[in-house]
């Protein structure tokens, strides 16, 4: 397993996915050896030097706890890292859906942590262990890092983290979910959670089956009308951005507090939750005979 | 043709954007030009003042439902519309509830608020017309068909997704990974946030040919050299996308939500014609991943990218330019 690059950068920058080639090598997707981080310093593009949530020592700390704290089970450092990740590395969506800036993240700042993440487990038909190429680069659903920021923003509640923690506990959940449209809609991304907590949502399958089967009513359905969310006040995001520059590390033991927004109605999120749940009673759900 | 379990009006919703406003982060407001959007391209282009330190955007919507959609005797009740506009690379899903112009019409007017933080580039606006239908509430009972675009960076409002062209010198460019291209005259780079074309100033006369303009030969040659340019973009845009689909849990794939989406939905009834677009990207992702088809595929992919690119258009100015080039000369 490798460790951190010889020169880890100081602040975070901008790492074009078309340069990334060179430094993506068998070596690292095998998890054996780094770059040594000089020559990548080259080829990425600043981010304004006075904007405190650049720095990189934060998130570089995160990471080496998670690794430590996680080291029996690697898997359960999602839900760890999210709402902490997100909470430390304070982004408008805007900023977030620049995949230069995790490309960076991924494979200048800390790439040990995606090859300790990520490398695949040895099978009998895959005996060498790899990790894939678009958890260093990739679709934002799939990239290390931009999927645990996306998560946590798409689920969180306000500023309650704890559904975030629910939900990248379910790898299912994030794998399949998060790449579809219908958590957009913040009520429907909140009544999937909650039938995940109450436990009448639970594995793979079920998740799958249910996520099937909201969209495919929600092409007849508009949720909107069903489940109004409110309206969004963009200063409070601003706010938080702002307090960055102050503001101490995240707590290690105890979820961190994200922006200062509105939670969603819950008028709304209990009429979703009651509908899917009736949905999820009649959806084909692969193991599940019918009437069980 | 989709198939609804309940009645609905078969004709779409039609949309139209009357006014864009800036709110700007010093507190004041900019009304945008009439030039800032299109109802011929159905797009806005929030970028067209030239501000970069806006805040929010209000646009002015209005709409007329199809006829039937206030009549005494409809099959629904509560009418209620709503624009929405989502964002792909974002995730911003944004609903404005929009109100009823005069009692009994079908004329429904509003507004919706873009965020300049929450969208990098092209948001996409639908409208719905929405109603309790057989005791069924929020049914969709009519919609626009074509999606409006909102580009918020976009000088221009043009419904297609154009290229990004950019002039480097490849041999000492700050991108050092143009350097290995050092003696191609472009290259394509599909893995931007838009499709980018670098063209190589170390060639020489290259920019003064692309710069060219006015009448001559000169511009016609440049307009060939342009479009050969953008076949080589959609051609590598399409590969790309299709290699890196992603697959629903039922096995199917389902199309990009960024730009890349967009560009297929457009040039896929010129790969595979005669079939909705779901079902042509399902064909050609079984002919890329399945035993055999993919070889065929490739002069269909071709040919989408000519068409596209309006190649041939160009190809036939330039000849009509070089013939008469020919003839003055003889006379």
């Amino acid at each position: 397993m490798i460790t951190q690059p010889n020169h880890v950068p100081e602040r975070l920058g901008l790492l074009v996915t078309s340069a990334v080639d060179p430094f993506l090598t068998e070596e690292l997707l095998k998890g054996e050896q780094v770059h040594g981080g000089i020559d990548l310093a080259k080829v990425v593009e600043p981010l304004p030097e006075d904007d405190a949530r650049w720095w990189v020592e934060p998130i570089r700390s995160l990471v080496e706890d998670a690794m430590f704290e996680f080291r029996e089970d690697r898997t359960l450092a999602d839900a760890w890292l999210a709402p902490r990740l997100h909470a430390t590395l304070r982004l408008t969506r805007r900023e977030a859906a620049d995949k230069r800036l995790w490309n960076h993240l991924a494979l200048a700042v800390a790439p040990d942590y995606v090859v300790w993440r990520h490398l695949s487990e040895s099978t009998a038909n895959r005996p060498e262990r790899r990790v894939a190429a678009e958890r260093f680069r990739g679709p934002a659903d799939r990239q290390c890092f931009s999927r645990l920021w996306w998560a946590a923003e798409l689920f969180r509640n306000g500023s309650d983290y704890e559904p975030v923690e629910l939900a990248c506990g379910n790898q299912d959940l994030i794998h399949t979910v998060l790449r579809s449209e219908l958590i957009d809609h913040r009520p429907t991304a909140q009544a999937l959670v909650r039938l995940l907590k109450s436990g009448q949502v639970s594995g793979g399958r079920e998740v799958n089956g249910l996520s099937v089967a909201i969209n495919a009513a929600g092409a007849t359905l508009i949720y909107d009308v069903l489940a109004p969310d409110r309206p969004r006040d963009p200063t409070r995001l601003r706010d938080w951005i702002a307090e960055a520059e102050s503001a101490p590390p995240v707590q290690r033991y105890e979820l961190p507090d994200g922006p200062d927004e509105d939670p969603v109605p819950e008028e709304s999120v209990a009429a979703l939750a009651g509908y899917f749940a009736e949905l999820f009673e009649t959806a084909p759900v692969r193991g599940r005979k019918s009437g069980d | 043709m989709k198939f609804y379990p309940y009645k609905r009006l078969n004709r779409p919703v039609t949309l139209r954007v009357t006014s864009v406003s800036l709110k700007l982060s010093d507190g004041t407001r900019d009304q945008l030009e009439t030039t800032a959007y299109s109802t011929q391209q159905q797009a806005v282009a929030l970028g067209i003042a030239g501000h970069t330190d806006w805040v929010s955007a209000t646009v002015g919507l209005s709409v007329t439902l199809p006829p039937g959609a206030n009549a005494p005797d409809a099959a629904w009740s509560d009418l209620c519309v709503l624009a929405v506009l989502t964002d792909g690379e974002t995730n911003v899903r944004t609903s404005a509830n929009l109100t009823l112009d005069v009692e009994g019409g079908r004329d429904w007017s509003g507004s919706l608020e873009v965020f300049r933080d929450d969208h990098l580039g092209r948001a996409s606006l639908a409208v719905y017309a929405v109603g309790t239908v057989d005791g069924v509430r929020g049914r969709s009972i009519a919609e626009t068909d074509r999606n409006w675009v909102i580009d918020a960076v976009s000088d221009e409002p043009v419904h297609g997704l154009r290229l990004n062209v950019q002039k480097a010198s490849f041999r000492k460019s700050a991108r050092e990974w143009l350097q290995v291209y050092a003696d191609a005259p472009w290259v394509v780079d599909t893995s931007a946030r838009v499709p980018t074309v670098f063209v190589n100033t170390d060639v020489e006369g290259i920019i003064d040919l692309l710069d060219s303009s006015g009448s001559g030969v000169d511009s016609k040659v440049r307009d060939l050299l342009v479009a050969q340019m953008a076949t080589d973009v959609w051609t590598a845009v399409f590969h790309g996308a299709i290699g890196d689909l992603e697959v629903d849990p039922a096995g199917g794939p389902v199309f990009p939500t960024d730009w890349q989406g967009e560009v297929l939905r457009e040039m896929l009834p010129d790969v595979i014609p005669g079939v909705h677009v779901e079902e042509a990207l399902r064909q050609v992702h079984r002919r890329r991943t399945g035993d055999s088809g993919w070889t065929e595929l490739q002069t269909r992919i071709h040919y989408a990218a000519v068409r596209r690119a309006d190649a041939s258009k160009a190809l036939a100015f330039v000849i009509r330019g070089l013939e008469q080039m020919n003839r003055e000369s003889e006379t």
